[in-house]
């Protein structure tokens, strides 16, 4: 047993130092069911800037096609539908999985993308009830060329959600290598490079009013020294949640219960190396609430958190405030 | 008439003032040594005195700035004690189950952020931005 007292001190932290932000060119489309957007740190008409930009959304394009379960031709959909338990893949699909693997590590098995069925239950557009004790767990072997093979049980059927535009962001990310400071924006989950010197202002969306800014990070890299690679992302239950019944439910599984986790965060951003890494941080803070949240967060020793709780309170951990503007 | 030799003048300080009175003689290079001499002390002190000692503050003075912003934020450090087992809590405690997570220190309060537009954004997914 442990007793426990919570005293309250108020400490100060100023801020002296107004870096100057860049000013990206920016180039947007969509995919993934959402926006996909690449900001360089490039003058506003800069030719190979817009023509780099393009080219990579494109190619990013093509990636989350095949990682897509709302396509039917697309790789995961595939094999979704094979009724194989060991099924050959293709690289793409194949370093997605891979990178699957790493955030439900990273995420201490909160990040689960073996929950298909549960969300589609939870939405009323399945009826396979998630069993409980029912055997999920599967496996990857690495093939020739970058391929794999995949073993699971029958009926598993993967659902990569925030996992694959993690990894889409850091992956796109490195292919802009001719640009030091760059940041790929995977419909909210961001890979960002930051040049030594340069500093970005990223803002974190307020969940509760439409344009609202929650607060506002600056992600530099020292003038001496090396670029630094930063990851940001934020998961919450405000934007994907319906209402059954009298029942608000939402899109985030607790793969403990294989339903809609039922939480006290409304929304919990991450700062951390990397956009797959922040993403998977993210949901985990959202699915473990608040006080397993963040001491999950504390124990994968994040650069910053946030998190916006249903009383209204905005709790981050103590690194944050490094980060945040005045 | 002295040899205005450079080798007669250095072994013997009291003939200095004799030898620099000497027309035509070579320049006396001893004033010159005392001199290089005496600034290689200074400059090698200052350099010891530079790294060894860290700079005072300098007074500033007042200009008229934008106010610093200042990050205002109240922390719930969690002052805690494990009992070993057999011990009983002190009257009056919370008790917390040792399967509970190791407390940790937060931030309750983050500062307003400036009003400004930022091009970068991080936000649930799906969210459409206006």
């Amino acid at each position: 047993m442990i007793t426990a007292e919570r005293p309250t001190r108020a400490s100060r932290v100023a801020c002296y130092s107004l870096p100057t932000l860049i000013v990206p060119l920016t180039v947007a489309t969509t995919a993934m069911g959402g926006r996909l957007i690449v900001h360089l740190a490039a003058p506003a008409g800069d030719g190979r800037a817009k023509h780099d930009a393009r080219r990579l959304l494109s190619r990013i394009g093509c990636w989350a096609d095949r990682l897509s379960r709302h396509l039917e031709a697309s790789e995961l959909s595939a094999l979704n539908a094979d009724s194989r338990t060991r099924v050959p893949i293709g690289p793409t699909l194949a370093a997605a999985l891979w990178a699957a693997r790493e955030a439900a590590d990273e995420s201490e098995g909160f990040v689960d993308i073996t929950l298909l069925d549960a969300r589609l239950a939870a939405e009323g557009l399945s009826f396979a009830e998630l069993a409980a004790g029912v055997r999920r767990s599967w496996s990857l072997e690495s093939g020739p060329r970058r391929t794999a093979v995949v073993s699971r049980p029958p009926g598993v059927r993967f659902d990569l959600g925030g996992v694959a535009k993690g990894w889409l962001a850091d992956r796109a990310l490195v292919l802009l290598s001719s640009w030091p400071s760059a940041v790929v924006d995977a419909d909210g989950d961001l890979s960002v490079r930051c040049r030594a010197g340069d500093t970005w202002a990223v803002a974190l969306d307020d969940p509760r009013a439409d344009g609202a800014t929650l607060a506002i990070f600056h992600l530099s890299a020292p003038a001496t020294g090396w670029s630094v690679q930063w990851g940001v992302a934020t998961s919450g239950t405000s934007v994907h949640r319906w209402r059954r019944g009298e029942i608000l439910h939402h899109h985030l599984i607790d793969p403990r219960t294989g339903a809609p986790a039922r939480t006290d965060v409304v929304q919990a951003t991450v700062v951390c190396g990397s956009a797959l890494r922040a993403e998977a941080l993210a949901k985990a803070a959202v699915i473990a609430g608040s006080t397993d949240g963040l001491a999950l967060l504390e124990r994968a020793g994040v650069k910053g958190a946030v998190i916006l709780t249903e009383s209204g309170e905005t709790l981050a951990l103590p690194q944050t405030l490094t980060l945040l503007a005045g | 008439m002295a040899k205005p030799s450079s080798a007669s003048h250095a072994g013997s300080p009291g003939r200095l003032d004799e030898l620099f009175q000497v027309p035509g003689a070579r320049p006396d290079p001893t004033r010159a040594r005392l001199v290089l001499g005496v600034a290689g002390i200074a400059a090698l002190s200052a350099l010891i005195t530079a790294i060894a000692v860290p700079p005072a503050p300098v007074a500033s003075t007042v200009v008229n700035m934008p106010t610093a912003p200042t990050m205002v934020t109240q922390q719930r450090p969690i002052v805690y004690v494990q009992l070993t087992p057999g011990q009983s809590p002190p009257p009056g405690a919370t008790v917390i189950d040792a399967k509970a997570p190791k407390p940790i220190t937060i931030v309750t309060r983050v500062p307003a952020p400036a009003q400004r537009a930022v091009v970068v954004r991080t936000t649930q997914s799906g969210k459409v931005i206006p």
